[in-house]
């Protein structure tokens, strides 16, 4: 606790003194009218914008199961990805990622606007560099550093918490895909101590997994997807088959925060945090010796 | 061939492919593993593996397999029609946007049961309307092209219902409910449909005696003492019942009720009644043939069975349009 508060006060002090170095030259360069497509370039948007300079953030932004800023997403307008919408704003910077609406992407670039799009393909490390790109784009380079900087000590201080005992886990979604190697599900399980069996028997990016193969595999987790009570679909129901169910020893449930690791932003470190808390909880370090 | 024996062996034939199906799957167990897990029971892997895995996916490709087979053979059989089918017809299409309806629109919760309830209606519904729009012109095309505006209708409207859903995977399961499959279906899917199979089976052989009677004219029928009334009754609430809780959990899976009753007419003695038994057990046994071919052609991914069952119907039903071409132009 201690330690956070001072870090936090370490960490206002440096973005202070670097918003003094940098001001001048932030205010000549920073976009002051910034729209943002993407679910995961509106989490970052809206972290690092100065009030007035994002116009407006996806409308996906908004759905609770998605997002975990849908409270905040309320105060923005939204828009649906479409060239029309992004053409009567005018934004000079337009934030997507890169294999979402792709057609749109392409018809803006056309007609002038400034387009800058982020991978999707994240793990857990790229994320503070991710930060810090949106920061340099949007003239917040200090606040961002800030950000990342706290983002990638907090990681290194659950990392440092890891110790022999690694269960295993796999990430089951909607209609059977698991995350496979490669994924950022992928990363937050290693970072949480975890093993992620996915990837183990050879699941490359978001692919089918048979629940055959997990009964043999008996994993120790089963991490299903967060807030889908209230919609119901034949594909949420999969994780929870009978078969998976007779596992004894065998935790199912979604145990990550709803939608903190759907996108690679600050909100990674709360999954992270959730499962190391869970890690301790099924294999406690004390317990090796 | 004598009805005895044609009927114990496409029920050897159906019993083998069963077998061959609780075989098949991407945990690699041995045969004797697979047996003690199915026998003997407990929390090993095998166990679980055998008994809520595969023996459910067997049983369902045996039953909904045999409910389309009879569906297809009463129907041919009743509309005196050779390209009558429930897929063809419409009643798998409306039976699956029924069960859509119900179930995405969260009416009834998440509960499965929403499932074979929206798909009864729908089958029904469209049973019905098939009766009504036949009733005036007995001709085979207003029947095929009835059909075939109620298929692309309930196609469009289960795709519409998925794409609405505030749910964003479930436009993903369009695929399933067009083009079915048995994919990690469950022991709870087999106590939803068996029952309900059972007594659409029940009422169909009930009205075996109606339909012999009926291949020599609605009027001999009725001469005859068949009461017309009650064999239409139990055939549209058999066929309904049969088709709607197949549909309920396994999508919709076209052509076997067209192609088995035509594979099995020519070994019998051209009775309608007497297709009706062969018919199941040869629908049976195409349906976990099927199911066992799309576990061992794509093990990763696992291809629909409707793909294939649609594959091997779909020129056999162009086949038979170009053979009876005199009769439907």
């Amino acid at each position: 606790m201690t330690a956070g508060r001072t870090s936090a006060i370490r960490r206002s002090l440096i973005a202070f003194s670097a918003v003094a170095f940098s001001c001048v030259q932030a205010i000549a360069e920073a976009p002051t009218r910034v729209m943002s497509l993407n679910l995961c370039t509106d989490q970052l948007a809206m972290e690092l914008a100065a009030p007035g300079q994002l116009v407006s953030i996806s409308f996906l932004s908004r759905d609770p199961s998605l997002s975990p800023m849908s409270g905040q997403a309320e105060t923005y307008p939204v828009n649906h990805g479409r060239a029309e919408e992004v053409f009567l704003e005018k934004p000079d910077l337009v934030v997507t990622g890169t294999y979402s609406l792709q057609n749109t992407t392409g018809l803006l670039k056309r007609l002038g606007f400034r387009v800058e799009e982020f991978s999707f393909v994240q793990t857990i490390e790229t994320i503070p560099g991710d930060i810090r790109r949106m920061g340099a784009l949007l003239g917040r380079k200090p606040e961002a550093e800030a950000l990342a900087s706290s983002f990638e000590k907090e990681l290194a201080g659950i990392e440092a918490r890891q110790c022999g005992q690694r269960p295993t886990a796999i990430a089951f979604e909607q209609g059977g895909v698991a995350a496979g190697s490669g994924t950022l599900a992928d990363s937050v399980l290693a970072a949480a101590g975890f093993r992620n069996l996915a990837a183990e028997s050879g699941i490359v990016g978001m692919a089918p997994m048979s629940i055959e193969l997990i009964v043999s595999q008996k994993p120790d987790v089963i991490i299903t997807r967060a807030g889908e009570e209230d919609t119901p679909s034949l594909g949420a129901k999969v994780p929870y088959h009978p078969a998976l169910r007779a596992l004894q020893d065998t935790r199912i449930g979604p145990f990550v925060p709803r939608g903190t690791w759907s996108c690679g932003g600050p909100f990674v470190l709360d999954a992270v945090k959730a499962l190391a808390r869970l890690r301790e909880e099924i294999a406690p370090c004390g317990a090796l010796q | 061939m004598r009805p005895v024996v044609l009927n114990a062996v496409l029920c050897l034939l159906m019993l083998a492919l069963f077998l061959a199906s609780l075989a098949v799957g991407p945990a690699e167990l041995g045969i004797s593993e697979s047996v003690r897990g199915l026998l003997a029971g407990g929390g090993e892997a095998a166990a679980i593996i055998m008994r809520e895995i595969r023996l459910p996916r067997a049983l369902l490709g045996l039953g909904i397999g045999f409910t389309l087979g009879i569906s297809g053979a009463v129907l041919q059989g009743f509309l005196r029609n050779p390209l009558a089918e429930p897929g063809i017809v419409g009643v798998s299409a409306m039976a699956a946007f029924g069960a859509v309806l119900v179930f995405y629109s969260g009416l009834a919760g998440s509960t499965l049961y929403a499932l074979p309830a929206g798909a009864l209606i729908g089958a029904l519904i469209a049973v019905l309307l098939l009766l009504a729009l036949t009733a005036r012109s007995g001709s085979t095309l207003t029947l095929i092209l009835a059909g075939v505006a109620l298929s692309s209708l309930s196609a469009a409207l289960t795709s519409l219902v998925l794409n609405l859903s505030p749910n964003p995977f479930a436009s993903y399961e369009i695929i399933f409910w067009l083009l079915g499959s048995l994919k990690d279906r469950s022991i709870e899917h087999v106590w939803l449909a068996l029952p309900l199979t059972l007594a659409g089976w029940l009422l169909i052989a009930l009205s075996a005696r109606a339909i012999d009677a009926l291949s020599l004219g609605e009027e001999t029928a009725a001469s005859l003492g068949i009461d017309m009334r009650r064999a239409r009754l139990f055939i549209v609430l058999g066929t309904a019942l049969g088709v709607g809780a197949a549909t309920a959990v396994a999508g919709t899976i076209g052509f076997v009720g067209l192609v088995v009753p035509h594979l099995v007419r020519p070994l019998t003695n051209r009775l309608p009644s007497r297709l009706l038994l062969p018919a199941g057990f040869a629908g049976a046994a195409l349906l976990l043939a099927a199911d066992v071919a799309v576990r061992l052609i794509l093990p990763a991914g696992e291809l629909n069975v409707g793909v294939l069952t649609a594959l091997i119907g779909a020129p056999f039903f162009l086949w038979l349009v170009i053979r009876s071409r005199r009769e439907v132009f």
